[in-house]
C-alpha cells in the first residue's frame, strides 16, 4: 500500500518458518502458574476485608483471626499520651466491640469519630465472644457528618462513608 | 458534543483564550492527521511535511492554552474553574504552578502538552523514511484524543455561574513538599514518551517494514522515556518518605502500581528490542510489548481518574474515567487488530533463541518482567473483579500479596542481570561459559557467607547480597576482559577511553550497579527497619531504638497560607526539628512533615504525631531504616548510565577495531 522511497530498497521479507509457539507458551504458562501459586497462596493472609462491626458479627465463624478492616464510629475513647495506649469502643448503632491499639492519637480523635481500624480480634476469644480487636493501624474519619446510626438506611450511610474515603 | 463545549464570551479573557487556542490546537490536529495518512498512503514527502507544520502548530496552540490557565493560576484570577475550584490567593508562588497539575483537568493539559512537545520533537529528529508520516498519523491520533478531552468533558475553562472572592485552594497533601512540583511531571515525560514507541510500532505495522529499522530508531526514544519513568517512579517513593510520616516509600497502592506496571513492560521492551536489532527475532514480541505498556500507561490513567479502585492518589470521577477506558480499548483493539493483519510478517528470521545465549537470558527475564506486570496489574484491579461478583466492595489486597511474586521475581531477574551480558549472541559453549560464571559465583558465595559471619540470618537478604556481589563480579569482569583486549590490540586508554569508545554497552553496565544498589537498599530497609512509637516529655531523657532522645521546645510559626507546629528534639545530642504542618483550607488536620537526617549506612526519621496543647509533651515515631539512602543513590546511577546509553560513540573507527577482535564479538553490546 506504500510506495517505497527513492534510494530505499524494500527490505526482503522475513522467510516462512514453522516454528511451534509451543515451548514459549509452555515456559510462560508454568512462570505465570508459579507466581499465581505463590500469590494465592497467600492471598488468604492478605486479602483484607472491611466490615462494620454488625457485618463482623453475622460472619464471624468464617472471619475469626483473619486480618480484617473494621469501620465505625469511636465511643468512651481512653487514652494515655505517656504509655500511647488507646481504648475504645467501635459501633455502628446496633453492635459494638472494644478496641485496643498502642500508638500517638492526635487531638482530632475525638468521641463519635468515624474509624477504621485494620488488625484483627484476639486469639484468646471463645465462643460468641470475640475478644478485643486488636488494630495495629487506626484511620480517623475526618468529616462533620459522623452521627450514630439509628436504622439500616443511616448504617449503610455510614459504611460507604467510611469506605469510600479511604 | 455542544453541551459540553460551552464557549462563551461572557467569560473571562484568559478562559476564553484558552478554550478558543484548543479548538485551534484540536482543527490543526484534524487537518494535521489528514495530511499525514494522504503522505502515507501516497508516499508524498510534501504533506508530510505539512503534517510537521500541523503538530508545530497543535503544539503552538497547546502551550498558548497552558499559559492561559497558569496565567490565570499565578493572577488568582477565580472566573476561571479550575483556578476557583483548585488554587487560592494566598498560596505561595510555586504552589500556585504546581496547582497546575494538582487535579485533574490540569493533569490532562500536562500531559497534553508533553505529548505536544515529544511530537514535535519527533518532526525534527525523525528520519525521512516511510515510516514518517504514520509515526505522525499515531502522534496526531494520540493528541486528538487527549485536545478532545481537555476541551470538553475535563474542560478546565468551563464558565462558572458565580465567580467566588478566593478559590478552595490546592490539595493541601501536594503543597506540603517541593517534590510534588516535580514528581508528577518526570511520571508524565515518562508516560508520555512511550507514545513515540508506540506510534512507530503502528507506523511499521501499518506500512508493514517490520523488519528490524523501527526498533533502532525507537531506542533513544525508549530510553528517554524509561529514565523519566523510573525519575517519576522513585521521586513519588521519595514524596512518600518525605511527607507521609511512615517511614516507607512504597506501599503496593493501586495507583503506585499504575506506575510500575509500564515500567515493567518498557524494561523488557528496551531488552527485547535488542534481540531483534541484533538477531532479527521477536518481532511480534516487540510490538505487542509496546502496544501493550503503553496501554498499561493510559489503563493507569483510567484507574486513576474513574473511582473504580481506592486510592490515596485517585481524583474524583467524573466522566473522563469511561472515556478513557473507551481510548485504552481502541488502543488495544486497534493494535490486535493491525498485529493480527500483519502477523505474517512478523515471524522471524534464523533460528529461534538458544537457551544458553544472550537472547535467551533476555527472553527469559522478559517473561519475568510479562509475568510480573501480569501480577502486579492483578493484584490490583482484584478488590474491583471481587466487587463485580460480589455486588458490593469489602475487600483489599495487602502487601504480602505482592510480596509473595515479587521476591521470586526480583531475585530471578537479579540472577539472569548477571548472567547476560556474560553470555554471547547465538549461543555459548557448555565449557567456556561455565569458566566464565565461576567468579561469579565465587564472588556471590563469598558475599553471602560474609553476610552470614556479619550476623545476617534473613534468607532473601542473604540471597540478594549474593545476587549482587554476582552481578558485580560479572560486570567488573567484563570491563577488565575490554580493557586487556584493547591493550593486546595496541589501544591504550584507561576506564574513560574504554566508556567513550563504548557508551550504549557501560551506559547499560552503569544502570544495572545502580539497579543492584536500589536492590540493596529495598532488601536492607525493609527487612532491618525499626519503628518505635514513645511520647516525650519536656526536657526529660527518653531512650528509643538505643537512641537517647529529648524535647528541648515546642512552637508555632505562621505562615501565608497555614502554620506549622515545630518540636525541637535532640537525638544524641544532634538537633532535629520535626514539624506538623496545617492548611488552611484543611482546617485542624495535620501533614506530617518528619525530620530525617540521611546517612549512607541508615536514615534516622522522625516525626511527631500529637502535640501537647501546653507544649509539655510530644508523642513522636522514631524509625531508623539501613541502606535506604541506597534507592535514591542507586537511581542516581541508573540515570547516569542511561545518559551514558543516549551518548553516540565517539570513535567510531575504534570500536570497529575492537571488535573486529576473535574475542570481542561476545562482549559487545
Amino acid at each position: 500500500m506504500t510506495q517505497p522511497e527513492r534510494g530505499v530498497t524494500p527490505l526482503p521479507q522475513a522467510k516462512r518458518r514453522r516454528r511451534s509457539p509451543l515451548p514459549s507458551i509452555l515456559g510462560g504458562g508454568a512462570l505465570l502458574g508459579l507466581a499465581a501459586f505463590l500469590a494465592f497462596g497467600s492471598l488468604g493472609q492478605s486479602l483484607e476485608y472491611f466490615k462494620t462491626p454488625s457485618e463482623y458479627q453475622l460472619e464471624q465463624s468464617t472471619l475469626a483471626g483473619k486480618p480484617l478492616r473494621l469501620g465505625g464510629l469511636a465511643q468512651a475513647a481512653e487514652y494515655d499520651p505517656q504509655t500511647l495506649n488507646l481504648s475504645f469502643q467501635l459501633t455502628d448503632g446496633s453492635v459494638t466491640y472494644p478496641v485496643q491499639y498502642t500508638g500517638a492519637v492526635s487531638d482530632m480523635f475525638q468521641e463519635g469519630q468515624g474509624v477504621v481500624v485494620r488488625g484483627r480480634f484476639s486469639e484468646s476469644a471463645q465462643g460468641a465472644d470475640p475478644g478485643v480487636f486488636q488494630a495495629d493501624e487506626l484511620i480517623v474519619k475526618h468529616s462533620e457528618e459522623y452521627k450514630v446510626p439509628e436504622t439500616q438506611a443511616e448504617i449503610d450511610q455510614l459504611r460507604d462513608l467510611l469506605e469510600s474515603a479511604e | 458534543m455542544l453541551s459540553w463545549y460551552s464557549l462563551s464570551f461572557s467569560q473571562s479573557p484568559l478562559a476564553l483564550l484558552g478554550q478558543l487556542s484548543l479548538l485551534l490546537a484540536l482543527l490543526f490536529g484534524l487537518g494535521g492527521l489528514w495530511q499525514a495518512v494522504v503522505a502515507g498512503r501516497t508516499g508524498d514527502p510534501r504533506p508530510a511535511q505539512s503534517a510537521a507544520h500541523a503538530i508545530a502548530a497543535v503544539f503552538g496552540f497547546v502551550t498558548i492554552s497552558v499559559g492561559a490557565l497558569l496565567a490565570a493560576m499565578i493572577g488568582s484570577d477565580f472566573s476561571v474553574r479550575y483556578v476557583a475550584e483548585h488554587s487560592m490567593a494566598s498560596s505561595p508562588l510555586w504552589i500556585k504552578i504546581t496547582g497546575l497539575w494538582g487535579a485533574l483537568e490540569g493533569s490532562i493539559m500536562l500531559w497534553l502538552w508533553l505529548l505536544s512537545l515529544y511530537a514535535v520533537i519527533l518532526t525534527r529528529t525523525a528520519c525521512k523514511d516511510s515510516l514518517r508520516p504514520w509515526v505522525f498519523s499515531a502522534m496526531l491520533f494520540n493528541l486528538l484524543f487527549f485536545i478532545g478531552v481537555c476541551a470538553t468533558i475535563a474542560s478546565p475553562f468551563t464558565p462558572l455561574a458565580t465567580i467566588p472572592t478566593d478559590g478552595a485552594g490546592p490539595n493541601p497533601a501536594l503543597q506540603n513538599h517541593w517534590m510534588m512540583a516535580v514528581h508528577p511531571v518526570l511520571l508524565y515525560l515518562g508516560f508520555v514518551g512511550l507514545a513515540v514507541p508506540f506510534a512507530y510500532a503502528v507506523a511499521a505495522l501499518i506500512t508493514g517494514r517490520l523488519s528490524d529499522h523501527w526498533v533502532s530508531a525507537v531506542r533513544r526514544w525508549t530510553l528517554v522515556a524509561w529514565g523519566f519513568l523510573t525519575l517519576g517512579i522513585v521521586s513519588g517513593g521519595w514524596w512518600s518518605y518525605e511527607t507521609l510520616g511512615w517511614g516507607g516509600y512504597w506501599a503496593w497502592d493501586p495507583v503506585e502500581n499504575a506506575s510500575f506496571i509500564p515500567w515493567l513492560l518498557a524494561t523488557a521492551f528496551l531488552h527485547s528490542i535488542q534481540i531483534q536489532e541484533r538477531r532479527g527475532q521477536m518481532r511480534g514480541w516487540n510490538v505487542w510489548l509496546i502496544v501493550l505498556a503503553y496501554a498499561s500507561t493510559v489503563l493507569g490513567t483510567f484507574l486513576n481518574r474513574s473511582g473504580i479502585v481506592q486510592s490515596v492518589h485517585a481524583f474524583a470521577g467524573g466522566p473522563v474515567g469511561g472515556v478513557f477506558f473507551g481510548f485504552l480499548a481502541v488502543l488495544l483493539l486497534g493494535g490486535i487488530a493491525l498485529a493480527a493483519w500483519r502477523a505474517p510478517r512478523l515471524r522471524d528470521s534464523g533460528e529461534p533463541p538458544h537457551a544458553l545465549s544472550r537472547e535467551g537470558a533476555f527472553l527469559a527475564g522478559n517473561w519475568l518482567f510479562v509475568v510480573f506486570a501480569f501480577m502486579v496489574l492483578l493484584g490490583t484491579l482484584f478488590p474491583t473483579l471481587i466487587e463485580a461478583v460480589q455486588g458490593h466492595r469489602d475487600t483489599s489486597v495487602g502487601p504480602p500479596f505482592y510480596n509473595a511474586f515479587a521476591v521470586p521475581l526480583g531475585l530471578g531477574l537479579l540472577l539472569l542481570m548477571g548472567i547476560g551480558p556474560l553470555l554471547p549472541w547465538r549461543r555459548a559453549e557448555g565449557q567456556s561459559l561455565w569458566r566464565a560464571l565461576r567468579p561469579l559465583l565465587i564472588a556471590g558465595g563469598v558475599a553471602a557467607l560474609i553476610g552470614l559471619a556479619a550476623g545476617l540470618r534473613h534468607p532473601g537478604v542473604l540471597a540478594t547480597l549474593a545476587l549482587c556481589a554476582y552481578n558485580l563480579a560479572g560486570l567488573a569482569g567484563l570491563t577488565w576482559r575490554h580493557l586487556q583486549e584493547r591493550r593486546a590490540a595496541g589501544l591504550g586508554g584507561g576506564l574513560s577511553t574504554v566508556f567513550a569508545s563504548q557508551p550504549r554497552r557501560y551506559g547499560a553496565y552503569l544502570a544495572h550497579i545502580g539497579l543492584v544498589m536500589l536492590a540493596l537498599g529495598v532488601v536492607f530497609s525493609t527487612v532491618y527497619r525499626q519503628d518505635q512509637q514513645a511520647t516525650l516529655n519536656l526536657n526529660q531523657q527518653a531512650s528509643l531504638l538505643h537512641e537517647q532522645l529529648e524535647l528541648t521546645g515546642t512552637r508555632s510559626v505562621n505562615r501565608s497560607d497555614g502554620h506549622s507546629l515545630i518540636a525541637d528534639i535532640r537525638i544524641d545530642g544532634q538537633p532535629y526539628e520535626a514539624r506538623m504542618n496545617f492548611y488552611q483550607q484543611a482546617g485542624s488536620m495535620a501533614f506530617p512533615a518528619p525530620a530525617v537526617r540521611y546517612g549512607l549506612w541508615g536514615d534516622t526519621y522522625l516525626v511527631v504525631s500529637a502535640f501537647d496543647e501546653g507544649g509539655q509533651w510530644v508523642s513522636v515515631r522514631l524509625v531508623e531504616s539501613p541502606l535506604i539512602a541506597w534507592i535514591w543513590l542507586g537511581t542516581a546511577v541508573m540515570m547516569l548510565g542511561t545518559g551514558l546509553s543516549l551518548v553516540s560513540p565517539r570513535r567510531p573507527r575504534l570500536q570497529e577495531a575492537v571488535s573486529s577482535l576473535p574475542h570481542a564479538a561476545a562482549a559487545t553490546d
